[in-house]
């Protein structure tokens, strides 16, 4: 009885994650233009994406940004996590606080506010200026995420590591680091998503020479978002999810 | 592989480097220019374009000006963003001497209010924004006139646009004021007349007012010529038409930023677009109507004479631009947020 | 002793001057905005003015304040009433199964938003696919107004804040040793009893972060009611936004913004504070 209804509220709950794109997938099939009514099946929206470089390029440039900021801003908040959580030192409220308020800046705020501290500092909008934004604002959930797992654990395994003669970096980094690896990765898989997805502080802080996908999308709005995006968006979620589950599979194999 | 080289070759050299290959930066909404003629321009000047978009006037401008204008050749803003940049002094002045293909353009298009002489800006493509109705649900007599908009039978099934300005455009226009007037007691009348719709409004659409027809959610409202000739090709009856008292209609123009760095090959880069063949080219792929009367003349038939992509001058005659408002907008903002609160 | 001096400073200070930088700063600059008289011209001129602040106490704020608090708030539940129990699950399915179903949550999510959202108002729409389900099962007699209601909104806002939810709780409860509840259920406790006097004060810090990434950008988040909701009411952020934008009133639009953050903040103290002492509570 426990397991069913176990089971029946995870599949619910993936239906209602998946149900969407499986409809963007089918109309990515469509015939009519403006995707809003079934009017046939064909392929051609496939076959106009492969010669619109304008489209491909974008998406390889918002993919690049993703991964390298997810990766920094992982990387980073980590560390502050775990500096915040064991360490006392001053000012420590003040950055949760600063941490915080990234969360709750207006998009546009922020987008305004990191554009004018560029100029003032002097650099030209483009990848270097897009990257920094990025991992801004993809910090704070890291951080979030990774500290409500590490303050759970008992302290006095730290302190026992200490007393047995371990240093800081490694008590981080083979005791901490195990323990909050799930709650990494989830940090990770949020700022990579969150970043793959900007639009308004991007529009702000990239530069003429590097468009991403994202703001072409959104700009698209204006004389009907084309159904190349939709062929784009079909094809990449698909490559995602073999993608996903080959590399579970793969590490299954190893495993045995 | 050869993404990864040219994202390091992006990391590592300076900007300085790569500007001096001869090019021109083009800031545009997403495919408001077909590639063909980025690449006809390319192949023909040997100038690289690089393209780059937005996806509002007001974004457009606040970034420009945050940038001060540094980074980009070709701008595209809308009718009163062109007067609001000149007003600012944001724009360089457009020589047209070097335009060997200026007497193309519609004189009709020409020195409008908002740009006298064009001395800062050359039109691209024009439209309209009036009324659009299902024909399955609302008879073509009973859309006539802007005033048709408040029929008791539309309750909940009009579609606006999310933009003030034309929101309370409408209401001004009802009332017999200018869609450009500043007075705040005319806008007050306008607020007023147009909460009196709200009934009626079933969506704001801040992105294609199209949809809310072909999903059939809305049975009328107001909409651009462009959406509505798409949104007829799609369901043949949603029906577009211009109001007796007058539609509104706007231009998008080419200017350059005062601190442009490639002042002459954006110059090279409009005439180019002047071009007749190049301008019928954009306006098949746009599906708006381009502002050059040679381009018109070398287009189908069938095309040509759709009154929902060229209309009647005297139908443009009756209309009006819209013009920026300068300080009124704060009066607008203000009303619109009480529209939107209900207050 | 040195290299952990090394370790412990250099991460300190990697975080602080980040922060520093890029958040502090631009922090600053908007406040130092807020206080500046608007200008036409140049979005703001150096004249001292606490009259933007004054500006924001007026019914029509107000009013536009209250109503995104209202969309927030429901959201925040909602996502936590889907996200908890899924969570729960999740970590309770097998050990090799997890990570494959955890990364299955987010995939969806790295497809653009607005693609996402306009596949929803397909399925929603009048003449979309629920409605034509529910006329062809005969459960309705014409289409039912879905899309642009309130309905809509909060399908729109759950579907896209709920991995924020779900990833927190997920990575907290999946520390949770089942031993841990089989002993509590051996000692006689019923299971509302393991779940309340257990698994929820352990999971107490994944719901406080979960409802925190949840609350604090759907405040901003305008794009999804809009698109869904038809746009005829205005929340914070298209509020802000159009400050901003339209009327190129920076000032006031950041003092919007402040106001926001400070209320949004002393909001968190006292819900921090709350949670502490429920947890305390709960565990004595």
């Amino acid at each position: 009885m426990k397991r069913w209804v176990g089971i029946s509220w995870l599949t619910a709950v993936y239906a209602f994650l998946y149900i969407p794109l499986v409809t963007l997938m089918v109309y990515s099939f469509n015939q009519a233009r403006f995707t809003t009514v079934w009017k046939g099946f064909t392929f051609k929206w496939y076959i106009r994406l492969m010669g619109n470089q304008q489209l491909l390029d974008s998406f390889f440039n918002s993919l690049t940004v993703a991964l390298v900021a997810s990766v920094i801003a992982t990387v980073i908040g980590t560390l502050g996590a775990f500096v915040v959580s064991h360490y006392r030192f001053a000012g420590r409220k003040i950055f949760f606080g600063l941490i915080y308020s990234v969360m709750m800046s207006p998009d546009i705020v922020m987008g305004i506010s990191l554009l004018m501290l560029f100029v003032l500092m002097g650099m030209e909008t483009g990848f270097m200026t897009l990257l920094l934004a990025h991992v801004t604002f993809c910090l704070p959930f890291v951080m979030v995420t990774v500290h409500a797992r590490i303050r759970g654990f008992d302290s006095m395994v730290v302190d026992a590591a200490r007393d047995l003669g371990a240093g800081e970096f490694q008590i981080f980094y083979r005791i901490i680091l195990p323990m909050i690896l799930p709650a990494v990765l989830a940090g990770w898989l949020l700022s990579f998503t969150l970043s793959l997805d900007d639009v308004i502080i991007s529009f702000f802080v990239t530069g003429p020479e590097f468009e991403i996908l994202p703001l072409k999308i959104y700009s698209m709005v204006r004389l009907g978002v084309k159904p190349e995006v939709n062929a784009l968006c079909s094809i990449l979620f698909l490559l995602t999810l073999a993608a996903v589950t080959t590399a579970h599979f793969l590490t299954k194999e190893r495993e045995k | 592989m050869k993404k990864w080289m040219i994202l390091i070759c992006i990391l590592l050299l300076p900007a300085a480097a790569l500007a001096a290959k001869p090019s021109v930066y083009v800031y545009n909404w997403t495919e408001y220019m077909p590639d063909a003629v980025l690449s006809a321009f390319q192949k023909e000047t040997g100038i690289k374009v690089v393209y780059s978009t937005y996806e509002s006037n007001e974004s457009m401008y606040a970034k420009v000006k945050l940038v001060r204008g540094k980074g980009y050749d070709v701008v595209f803003p809308s009718t009163y963003f062109v007067h609001k940049m000149r007003n600012q002094g944001l724009l360089a002045p457009i020589d047209q001497s070097k335009l060997t293909n200026f007497k193309h353009l519609d004189p009709m298009l020409l020195d409008k209010p908002y740009d006298p002489d064009n001395r800062y800006s050359i039109p691209y493509v024009w439209g309209s924004t009036a009324l659009a109705y299902n024909a399955d649900h609302v008879k073509p007599e009973q859309m006539i006139s802007w005033k048709d908009l408040w029929r008791p039978e539309l309750k909940n099934r009009l579609v606006m646009n999310d933009d003030l300005r034309e929101v309370f455009g409408v209401g001004l226009i009802v009332n017999g004021y200018s869609v450009n007037d500043t007075d705040p007691d005319h806008i007050r009348t306008a607020f007023e007349s147009v909460k009196e719709l709200m009934p009626n409004i079933r969506v704001f659409s801040g992105d294609s007012p199209k949809q809310p027809l072909l999903n059939l959610e809305a049975h009328g409202g107001m909409i651009w010529n462009g959406e509505a000739y798409m949104a007829a090709e799609e369901d043949p009856a949603i029906r577009y038409a211009y109001p007796r008292e007058g539609a509104i209609f706007w231009v998008d123009s080419m200017v350059i930023p005062k601190n442009a760095k490639n002042k002459e090959a954006a110059h090279r880069f409009i005439d180019f677009i002047l071009k007749p063949e190049m301008a019928k080219l954009i306006c098949e792929y746009v599906g708006y109507a381009p502002a050059n009367r040679t381009a018109v003349s070398l287009m189908d038939k069938a095309l040509k004479d759709n009154p929902m992509i060229f209309p009647d001058p005297s139908v443009v005659e009756k209309g009006e631009f819209q013009m920026d408002v300068g300080e009124a907008i704060l009066v607008y903002e203000r009303y619109w947020e009480r529209l939107k609160t209900g207050l | 002793m040195n290299e952990n001096k090394g370790f412990k400073n250099t991460a300190i200070t990697v975080n602080m001057l980040w922060i520093f930088l890029f958040v502090l700063v631009p922090n600053l600059i908007v406040v130092v905005i807020s206080f500046l008289e608007r200008d036409p011209v140049g979005f703001f001129r150096w004249e001292p003015t606490i009259s933007h602040y004054i500006n924001l106490f007026d019914p029509v704020n107000a009013r536009v304040f209250t109503h995104s608090l209202t969309y927030s708030f429901g959201t925040t539940l909602l996502t936590l009433a889907v996200g908890y129990p899924f969570a729960w699950f999740l970590s309770r399915v097998g050990r090799r199964r997890r990570p494959l179903m955890l990364m299955m949550v987010i995939v969806p999510f790295w497809t653009s938003s607005l693609i996402r959202t306009y596949a929803l108002v397909i399925l929603m729409k009048a003449n979309g696919v629920i409605n034509s389900l529910l006329v062809t099962l005969g459960l309705a007699k014409g289409p039912v107004s879905i899309l642009y209601t309130d309905v809509a909104v909060y399908v729109g806002l759950v579907y896209s804040l709920l991995p924020f939810m779900i990833l927190p709780l997920y990575a907290v409860l999946e520390k949770l040793d089942s031993r841990l509840l089989e002993a509590a259920c051996d000692l006689g406790a019923t299971h509302l009893q393991v779940f309340a006097r257990v698994v929820l004060p352990l999971s107490l810090p994944g719901v406080m972060a979960g409802s925190i990434m949840v609350f604090l950008p759907s405040m901003g988040l305008f794009y999804i009611p809009d698109l869904l909701g038809g746009a005829k009411s205005m929340l914070v952020g298209n509020f802000i936004k159009n400050q901003f934008l339209t009327s190129g009133n920076w000032p006031f639009g950041s003092a919007a913004s402040v106001f926001l953050i400070l209320v949004m903040v002393s909001m968190m103290a006292v819900y921090l504070l709350v949670m502490k002492r429920f947890n305390r509570s709960v565990m004595p």
